[in-house]
């Protein structure tokens, strides 16, 4: 049978050092220096929010350890008029596009004014999606929207490998592809959905292929490589732009958390394996990549870690300021305005909610 | 097993190496207790126990490198958290029973109801059928209209007896329905006859004298409707007048008595009479009546509480006239006396209506 | 193997699936995670290693794609069962379900059938994130051509889900998430099938009738322990099976006591309570001395976990809906 071409890009090998000749933006220290910056506050905030899960002080997190390049690229790149509609591993891409700590702590921490962005940039970014794939059908319906308004925006889409399995995935590149919509995918391939591994999960060789069944091209990019990320996800941004349709990114990188912090992946995958894909991680790999071009050291990382810490803990703290919804939250919001037909409704929930305050809890 | 993993040494730092193991498999750890030293870029850092368990396996060993979230060390026998997101609540020992009745309980299969679509049980209530204790020839023993009447007819053979037809079966329905409605107050009264000079036709005296006392007292010749509940007042007095044959009790109506003479009305009465021995009588000519007399004095008996026939507000009966005696003048005498009973529908009408009513027809019965 | 052990309702589950597979060749476990991994909550542990991988199937993440090929396979005498790893994702496969599943033997009058269970973790309680807590039932409820079953003990878990994939026609199989490792009880593996067509009664009492169904039947026993302590005996009923519904137990109780209480987690409007209330005020009218009590969630989506408590009827919601309806004028 023949297999398509799919292109994959890398520039910077495991260790740090370019293995293909670096695009011309990649001597923009600023711009090298600010992603990593990112990169590892990514890594930092990632570590808290688990840490903060076992202490119970938010519930159950989907980690992003060892794939924050993927995000910290994207988040990068868009424009501010641009629309995120993210999957729900994307604490990387939402930090970057500005959407704040503790929102991603409240929205973890069982409390929905964690989806309620305040930063103007995010506005009208979507929330994190559970449901697997159906966000991609909703930057179709942005993209779309884009498109009859005539804006030069794009909608950019997240997801995992698992994902691309699902009838809403297909669905969307299919109509993306009929309608040459400006959105782009990115699938997150870390190799697991939960405990299935990418071989079971479908037969096409690669995922990005999966694009051409649709019309449109697709390719591959070392997701643990930011430079290579950064670069193939600049054209794609722009080819969406300028009205040329939309394309599919399969950024290659690995789970190296479990699923969640209530999964545990050493039921189903060997301690080898993991310790290999350590190997591959992004940070140290950009890390050694700035090093070895004199542009990092030990100083600088000790001070970045701890200016990081310090972000991270600021966010814990207002986080924990926060404080609770008042009862009538539940409803308040389910409608434009609650209907007057459900008015005892209401009553009954707040008598609901005295009897809670009362101490006559549920357990 | 459940897998401890190298937690965040802190300060941004990823890996760490192995440098030397203070517990081995098999060893009870409590929580805290030391369990590995490990070596970062910046120090050597020692790893607490994060509970109480046995040590099942350790991972790595001095000079091995970890990353922060790689399994460290597994403690034996414990179950892993089974689930992927949020937190299941463990069991609660206390292995009560779990003891349950398939279907109803015992006290409660005492009520189950016979199994019958809501229309059979209509039709057995129509029939007066009791559908308990009845086998359901239906699947799952389910009863069937069929099994409904065929009980029914089994009542009524086991009861013998004829069914009603025609009027004795009207009689029994309007009966009942009237019973139901009406809320009768019965008046008892005599009229003392001793001034009539000739033996007149009491029945038309009594047509009369009644026509006379719905002048005094318009109310009782009314029709009352109790859904309204209103009440509509008649100008003139359709009297109904009880008839008793063969057959059954027949009510024809003699009409406008009021504005009639006394020679019309007995001719009238005579015609009536006739068309119902003949069985000839039409129906029209048994409807409409504003007020009944029920004259069963021709029979026997002086005083009963007849009932009220809606949407009729009142019923007059007449008794047998008979000899009595009487204080007259204040000395004793024998005068022909004409019991009379007048039941209304306290509905309609009050007690006082219904006293001034019936004085008035004793009143007009009484003049020569 | 009859021997008793302790068993959660999860442990049942697992039990009932790995004698079903025992007794039957054509049955079937397939799903997301449920080979290797066991099961997002283990509910098919060991049945990959016992069974092998072709009965026991690693599926791509695609619920159309699981109900759908349940269907097919279905029709070809094969026994699914298949795995929607939680009720908030059943969404994508409802038009196999009710367009194929549901329909199937009734468009060919009998010829091609399709006896799958459709099993999944439902409900709210264990501070899962969004859409991991949904209590749908109603919907399937309302599907013709599908059972719907939800246990509420490790007993009635084992027994109704050996009968269910015994039985002939699809049946939706709900397991409530709270309850799987509450409560281990003594569990005998005997086979023993529990009808599908029954209420179970929990506790007999004579003055007021409690009705619930999954997770919920949890604060109503405790609901029904407390009114004891005032003098009040209370009637439980698990209703488990929803559809059909098993009317003429609930109308024989509620026609004893003359009182009702309908518990669910699902919110009010529309929920399976609205169909017995109805069921019970067409056949028991005259008999009741107080109109029906539903307590439930209010007609929201689940809340994320911190103000979970305020959807969930509690036990306190529970004896008040108890009180005004003893209490009725």
């Amino acid at each position: 049978m023949n297999q398509p071409e799919i292109p994959l890009t890398r520039y910077l090998a495991p260790d740090g050092r370019p293995c293909a000749t670096l695009p011309p933006w990649a001597a923009d220290v600023d711009l090298l220096t600010r992603l990593y910056r990112q990169m590892v506050l990514t890594r930092l905030f990632d570590l808290k929010a688990v840490a903060l899960q076992r202490t119970g002080r938010i519930g159950t997190y989907a980690p992003t350890l060892g794939q924050e390049a993927i995000g910290v690229a994207i988040g990068s790149l868009m424009r501010p008029e641009d629309v995120l509609v993210p999957y729900y591993r994307d604490t990387a891409v939402q930090l970057m596009r500005g959407v704040r700590m503790e929102e991603i702590l409240l929205y973890w921490g069982g409390d929905e004014r964690g989806s309620d962005f305040q930063d103007p940039a995010v506005a009208e970014d979507f929330p994190l999606c559970v449901p697997i794939a159906t966000q991609a059908l909703h930057a179709c319906g942005v993209a779309t929207a884009f498109k009859i308004r005539g804006q030069h925006r794009v909608a950019v889409t997240t997801c995992g490998d698992g994902a691309t399995s699902k009838g809403d995935f297909l669905e969307a590149l299919n109509v993306a592809g009929a309608w040459q919509l400006p959105v782009v995918f990115v699938i997150n391939n870390n190799q697991w959905a939960i405990s299935t591994p990418r071989r079971i999960q479908s037969g096409a060789p690669s995922l990005a292929q999966k694009a051409l069944g649709a019309g449109f091209a697709g390719e591959q990019a070392d997701g643990n490589d930011v430079l290579a990320v950064y670069d193939r996800m600049q054209a794609a941004l722009e080819r969406a732009r300028q009205g040329k349709g939309p394309v599919l990114l399969e950024c290659l990188s690995y789970r190296l958390g479990d699923h969640t912090t209530a999964d545990d992946a050493t039921r189903y995958r060997s301690a080898e394996e993991v310790k290999r894909a350590w190997e591959e991680e992004p940070i140290k790999r950009l890390q050694g990549f700035l090093a070895g071009q004199g542009l990092w050291d030990e100083g600088r990382e000790q001070a970045l870690v701890a200016d990081c810490q310090a972000r991270v803990q600021r966010a814990v703290d207002n986080f924990e300021a926060a404080g609770n919804q008042p009862p009538e939250a539940v409803l308040d919001y389910v409608y434009a305005r609650w209907p007057a037909a459900l008015m005892d409704q209401r009553e009954v929930l707040l008598e609901r909610a005295a009897r809670r305050a009362g101490g006559q809890g549920h357990e | 097993m459940k897998y401890f993993k190298l937690p965040d040494l802190g300060e941004g730092l990823q890996e760490a190496e192995i440098v030397e193991w203070h517990v081995k498999p098999g060893d009870a750890v409590k929580a805290d207790q030391l369990l590995v030293s490990v070596e970062t870029a910046k120090a050597i850092v020692d790893i607490p126990a994060p509970y109480d368990g046995v040590v099942c396996k350790t991972f790595g060993g001095a000079g091995d490198i970890l990353h922060v979230g790689e399994p460290l060390l597994a403690y034996e026998g414990e179950e892993d958290a089974g689930t992927v997101v949020g937190r299941l609540e463990g069991g609660h020992g206390g292995a009560q029973e779990d003891s349950f009745f398939i279907g109803a309980a015992p006290s409660t299969r005492e009520h189950l109801a016979p199994r019958a679509t809501p229309a059979v049980r209509q039709l057995a209530r129509r029939l007066g059928v009791d559908l308990a204790g009845l086998a359901g020839s239906g699947a799952d023993g389910l009863i069937s209209a069929a099994d409904v009447e065929a009980a029914a007819q089994g009542e009524r053979e086991r009861f013998g007896g004829e069914r009603l037809r025609g009027v004795r079966r009207s009689m029994a329905i309007n009966m009942a329905r009237a019973h139901a409605e009406v809320v009768p107050v019965t008046l008892y009264g005599d009229a003392d006859l001793h001034r009539w000079k000739a033996a007149r036709d009491p029945l038309i005296r009594l047509a009369k004298a009644i026509a006379h006392a719905c002048t005094v007292e318009p109310v009782l010749n009314s029709w009352f409707d109790g859904r309204g509940p209103s009440i509509r007042r008649h100008d003139r007095l359709d009297l109904g007048i009880a008839v008793d044959t063969p057959d059954g009790l027949f009510v024809p109506v003699l009409r406008n008595v009021g504005e009639r003479s006394a020679e019309d009305l007995k001719q009238g009465m005579a015609r009536l009479r006739a068309d119902v021995q003949a069985r000839s009588i039409p129906p029209q000519e048994m409807m409409g009546a504003t007020l009944t007399l029920s004259n069963f004095g021709t029979l026997f008996g002086r005083y009963a509480n007849p009932v009220v026939v809606p949407p009729q507000v009142a019923i007059i009966g007449a008794g047998g006239i008979r000899d009595e005696v009487v204080a007259w003048q204040g000395a004793p005498a024998v005068h022909p006396i004409l019991p009379l009973s007048l039941t209304f529908d306290h509905r309609a009408v009050t007690g006082g209506e219904a006293a001034r009513f019936l004085k008035a027809l004793v009143q007009a019965l009484e003049a020569p | 193997m009859s021997e008793v052990k302790r068993c959660t309702l999860l442990e049942a589950v697992n039990l009932a699936l790995h004698r079903a597979m025992r007794e039957s060749e054509d049955v079937l476990v397939l799903g997301e995670d449920v080979g290797i991994n066991g099961g997002v909550f283990r509910a098919t542990l060991g049945l990959r290693e016992a069974f092998g991988f072709k009965r026991v199937i690693d599926t791509p993440l695609a619920e159309t794609m699981i109900a759908g090929l349940s269907v097919g396979m279905a029709a070809q005498g094969l026994k699914p069962v298949l795995e929607i790893q939680f009720l908030g994702f059943v969404f994508a496969a409802l038009e196999q379900l009710l367009a194929h599943a549901a329909r199937l033997r009734c468009r060919t009058r009998g010829r091609l059938s399709c006896p799958l269970v459709l099993r999944s973790p439902m409900g709210a309680g264990i501070r899962a994130p969004e859409h991991h807590s949904e209590s749908t039932e109603a919907l399937f409820a309302h599907i013709p051509g599908l059972r719907v079953v939800i246990p509420s003990s490790p007993a009635r878990a084992y027994g109704l889900l050996l009968a269910a994939i015994d039985d002939p026609d699809p049946v939706v199989f709900l397991e409530p998430t709270r309850l799987y490792r509450m409560n281990p009880q003594p569990l005998a593996d005997d086979g023993r099938r529990l009808p599908l067509d029954s209420c179970f009664t929990l506790r007999e009492g004579g003055d007021i009738t409690l009705v619930s169904w999954g997770a919920s039947v949890h604060e109503t026993l405790q609901a029904a322990e407390r009114l004891a302590g005032q003098d009040v005996s209370a009637e439980v009923i698990d209703v488990a099976c929803l559809k059909p519904l098993d009317l003429d137990t609930l109308e024989a109780s509620v026609r004893k006591t003359g009182r009702c209480v309908i518990v669910h987690e699902a919110p009010r409007s529309c929920g399976v309570g609205a169909e017995i209330a109805a069921s019970l005020y067409e056949r028991a009218l005259l008999d009741l001395q107080a109109p029906i009590q539903r307590v439930t969630a209010p007609d929201i989506p689940p809340p994320l976990y911190r103000l979970e408590q305020l959807y969930l009827p509690g036990v306190e919601d529970i004896l008040a809906a108890c009180e005004a309806t003893l209490n009725y004028a």
